[in-house]
């Protein structure tokens, strides 16, 4: 945390904060009532959850929302971290663009909203009321504040400071928030956080609803995941916010220099290439950039040919992780998963797709009481909710034939599916950061490891459905019985005991034969010649025969 | 109740109750029950050249209680003959309705009903006719009244004599079950069957089945079943000449063609509503030139010319002059009512027209 406080945003110099939050609310993350909550959730148990991985601490984290009013809501977040000490405090929750993720380039959740202080900034808007911060490093301290920001000045306002003994470790944050809306669909904080628990199997994450009923999921995996090695940020991944944030805070003192030392495979001849197609004037200080300057840059640079950044920093979810994950979350009856290898798009972005399957059990959407198709989307494993009609992933999940899997109705079955895209630059289709736009190459590999999942799963999905099939086939037969024998009792004077007995008979017979077929196909040669088949139809689709 | 109608009526029972002995006798030995029942889809109703009678082929579908897709249709067909079999015990006569609520129930322990529309236990009552080769009405199951007839004929309907030309301006009833109707007396050379009600009591109001001793009945639209077996048993009883009189259209085309060649739905039972003797006397397009009436004809819709397109097509339509009078139809574009031949008079219908052609036996095969 080595940036120096007093340096603010150019393009801001003129504006509030606030103005800004205002302004860029949609962008924030802070649009309608729901998402508003939801990002809220997001905005803390991510800063919970990258505090303790980076200080080697398996995360459990607490979420508990309650409704104290119509569109008004506390919302308490409980992390077991570092705790953060008392002299940082204010910068964390009470100061805009002051997060400690900007100052290097590096494999991140979720990259949009503006953090913590984002909260306290929406929290002061709706209710006039600050943040309670309780933290502790561990030390036998306890340091509890309430934070409020300056918005003129975008610094932190600290009061009701207390400090006294205790034994804990970590931070609780509490907030009251006016304009939002707690709800359990897809889009809520309770799907949040169960997607979260699917991407991130290392943490346990216990939320207690607006009902108070109490959801917890535990830890599935043991191990931290390995955490991502700062880099410098490559030029194809860059926003113009991005740009902008990073030239306020450096040292350097051209904005030549600026862009050598802070971005990767950029070259003293690429930044001239640059200065010939912008028309800007690289000598200028850094700190001097505006919001168009960097938006004109921005267009640029994608006109220019840079080297493409390696795959050496890319730390996917990892195949096990998620298996184990599913298993935990979903409880389903088989699944499959599949971590892809590293591939790149765009010419240079490096990125990796995995993705999972899970049926039966509680995999699928809850709608009354039955479950339908439900789809994950994650990038860097933070749960994207919104925007999903735009987003590649939901584009290939409902390209792909899922019949040919043996998922007959595939939108009304209760499966899961899971799909992680982790790059050092996810290409967002729009400021929501909430679908990723439609790479040919991110395509093609959603739909290989999609269709690898789905084959590894068809022959149990299509032994299951056979035999629910089955036991449907005889029941029908057995309602009409009754039914039956009454007839021929009144036609032929039968007896009805006798005729239901002997039709009960052939119905059982006729059952174990179904069965009994059901087992010489399985291990015969005909599943395995279904799968070749599927294999070859998979290829002529993508296009690798013949290539 | 005569002892023709009382045999056939044992005989009826006797065939329904064959239908469940054979599944009671393959459920016995554990075998997966069936019924037969020959297809009445289009693809298997023929054209009976000799006969001159649409008829169904050769074609048979199991109906098996162990084929999912069946049980319901199969269960169905029981629960049918079984009602049939005590309606023809006890003697009772009912409607297809009165049926359909005398069997629908909730099958215990479903949301399922044994029969949810009407139209499942139609079908099934056709099945059985199919199946069995008994009638509807010989199941005591009986349709819609319409039709009307007037003639020098005597009847006993139910022990009561009726006698068909003292019967005033309406004339009698056709019921939709004729089966038990005794012939008394026919006095009659032939029988004419006009569609249209309007002209029926035109010609009873002249008394012109009087004047030319025929039956004159009139099908009040397409002929309703009892309508085609009354027909078809005066025909064939008394050997009379059927003469039909529609519009000149495809439509009263088609209501000659089911009154003498049998119908597509009915396929099964052409041989007991059909009557392959029958001619047609008019309209024809040839008549509106013949007679004038080229300033009474109604410009024929999309849907007439297509339809007799269709008829062009039919096996039976064949014959040379009705291949003409279709063609003619659809050259023309146009198409007349029996009520154009009042534009030359009242009575020139009763007075010339008929008479004309029927002398001159100017009649359409």
């Amino acid at each position: 945390m080595a940036e120096k406080a007093s340096k603010i945003f150019q393009a801001f110099r003129e504006h509030s904060v606030a103005e800004f939050f205002k302004k860029n609310r949609q962008m924030l993350g802070y649009s309608g009532k729901i998402r508003s909550l939801t990002t809220i959730v997001h905005e803390y148990v991510t800063n919970s959850l990258d505090a303790c991985e980076e200080a080697g601490i398996l995360p459990d984290i607490t979420v508990e929302i309650e409704q104290l009013g119509p569109d008004h809501y506390r919302v308490t977040v409980e992390d077991n971290g570092p705790g953060i000490p008392k002299s940082h405090v204010g910068k964390v929750f009470g100061k805009m663009l002051a997060g400690t993720k900007f100052h290097r380039f590096i494999q991140q959740r979720g990259q949009q909203g503006i953090g913590a202080a984002g909260c306290t900034m929406y929290a002061q808007i709706t209710t006039g009321k600050p943040v309670r911060v309780v933290t502790s490093t561990g030390n036998g301290m306890i340091y509890e504040c309430s934070v409020m920001i300056d918005v003129k000045r975008n610094e932190p306002v600290i009061t009701d400071e207390k400090e006294y003994p205790g034994t804990m470790r970590g931070t609780r944050v509490i907030g009251e928030f006016k304009g939002v809306k707690y709800v359990k669909s897809e889009y809520g904080p309770y799907e949040y956080l169960r997607r979260t628990a699917i991407a991130n199997p290392h943490a346990k994450i216990v939320f207690r609803d607006p009902e108070g009923a109490r959801h917890v999921w535990e830890r599935a995996v043991d191990a931290l995941p390995a955490i991502p090695k700062p880099s410098k940020p490559h030029p194809y991944g860059l926003t113009a916010h991005d740009l902008l944030e990073y030239a306020s805070m450096s040292k350097a003192r051209s904005l030549k220099s600026f862009f050598v030392q802070t971005f990767d495979r950029v070259s003293a001849a690429k930044v001239k290439e640059l200065e010939e197609l912008t028309g800007i004037d690289f000598n200028r200080k850094p700190d001097s950039l505006t919001w168009e300057e960097a938006a004109t840059i921005i267009d640029a640079i994608k006109k220019i040919k840079f080297l493409a950044p390696s795959t050496k920093n890319l730390y996917p979810i990892g195949q096990e992780q998620i298996e184990k994950a599913i298993l935990n979350v979903l409880k389903p009856e088989f699944h499959s998963v599949v971590t892809r290898p590293p591939s790149v798009y765009r010419g240079g972005v490096p990125f990796i797709v995995e993705a999972g399957i899970a049926f039966g059990g509680e995999a699928g959407r809850k709608v009354d009481s039955s479950r339908k198709m439900e789809i994950m989307r994650f990038a860097n494993r933070a749960p994207l909710l919104f925007d999903s009609g735009a987003c590649v992933i939901t584009k290939v999940v409902n390209e792909i034939d899922w019949k040919r899997y043996g998922l007959k109705d595939a939108e009304n079955m209760p499966v899961t599916i899971v799909v992680n895209i982790t790059s050092t630059y996810i290409p967002y289709t729009s400021a929501g950061k909430q679908a990723i736009s439609d790479e040919e190459e991110i395509h093609k590999e959603i739909k290989l490891a999609l269709q690898e999942v789905a084959r590894k799963t068809s022959i149990h999905i299509s032994r299951k459905i056979k035999a629910k099939e089955k036991s449907e086939k005889k029941k029908t037969l057995l309602k009409y019985i009754p039914e039956i024998a009454d007839a021929l009792q009144k036609l032929v004077g039968a007896n009805k005991q006798e005729v239901e007995k002997k039709l009960l008979e052939i119905v059982e017979k006729k059952y174990k034969e179904w069965e009994a077929g059901e087992e010489t196909s399985e291990n015969g040669e005909k599943e395995l010649e279904k799968l070749e088949e599927m294999a070859v139809k998979e290829d002529l689709e993508n296009g690798s025969i013949g290539e | 109740m005569g002892s023709r109608s009382e045999e056939r009526r044992r005989e009826v029972l006797r065939r329904l109750e064959e239908l469940g002995k054979t599944v009671l006798e393959q459920i016995k030995e554990g075998k997966s029950p069936h019924i037969d029942i020959p297809v009445r889809s289009l693809s298997n109703i023929e054209f009976d050249e000799e006969k001159m009678m649409l008829k169904l082929g050769s074609k048979v579908a199991k109906r098996s209680f162990l084929n999912v897709a069946h049980t319901r249709k199969f269960m169905q067909t029981l629960l049918v003959a079984a009602f049939a079999k005590e309606l023809v015990e006890q003697n009772l006569h009912t409607s297809l309705r009165d049926m359909y609520y005398a069997l629908k129930r909730t099958i215990p322990g479903t949301k399922e009903n044994t029969f949810e529309e009407q139209t499942e236990s139609d079908a099934v009552v056709v099945d059985i006719e199919v199946a069995k080769d008994i009638l509807r009405e010989e199941m005591h199951l009986n349709a819609d009244v319409r039709g009307r007839v007037v003639g020098d004929v005597t009847i006993i309907d139910r022990g009561d004599e009726v006698d068909w030309s003292k019967l005033g301006s309406g004339g009698w009833a056709i019921p939709s079950n004729v089966e038990d109707i005794e012939f008394k007396e026919v006095n009659a050379d032939y029988i004419l069957v006009v569609e249209k009600n309007a002209a029926f009591e035109r010609m009873h109001e002249d008394k012109f089945w009087k004047k030319e001793n025929m039956i004159l009945i009139t099908t009040q639209g397409q002929a309703a079943r009892g309508v085609r077996r009354l027909i078809h048993r005066l025909a064939f009883e008394h050997n009379l000449p059927v003469i039909v009189f529609t519009d000149a259209d495809a439509y009263g085309w088609y209501i000659y063609s089911v009154i003498k060649w049998g119908s597509m739905n009915l396929a099964h039972v052409s041989d007991k509503l059909g009557t392959p003797q029958a001619k047609y006397v008019g309209l024809t397009i040839s008549d509106i030139d013949k007679y004038h009436l080229e300033n009474y004809t109604i410009k024929a819709k999309d849907v007439d010319i297509k339809r007799a397109k269709e008829l062009l097509n039919y096996p039976w339509f064949q014959k040379k002059e009705w291949q003409r009078e279709l063609q003619l139809m659809i050259k023309k574009g146009y198409k007349a009512e029996l009520e154009a031949l009042s534009s030359r008079g009242l009575r020139f219908m009763t007075q010339t027209y008929l008479p004309e052609k029927i002398e001159n036996k100017e009649f359409l095969p």
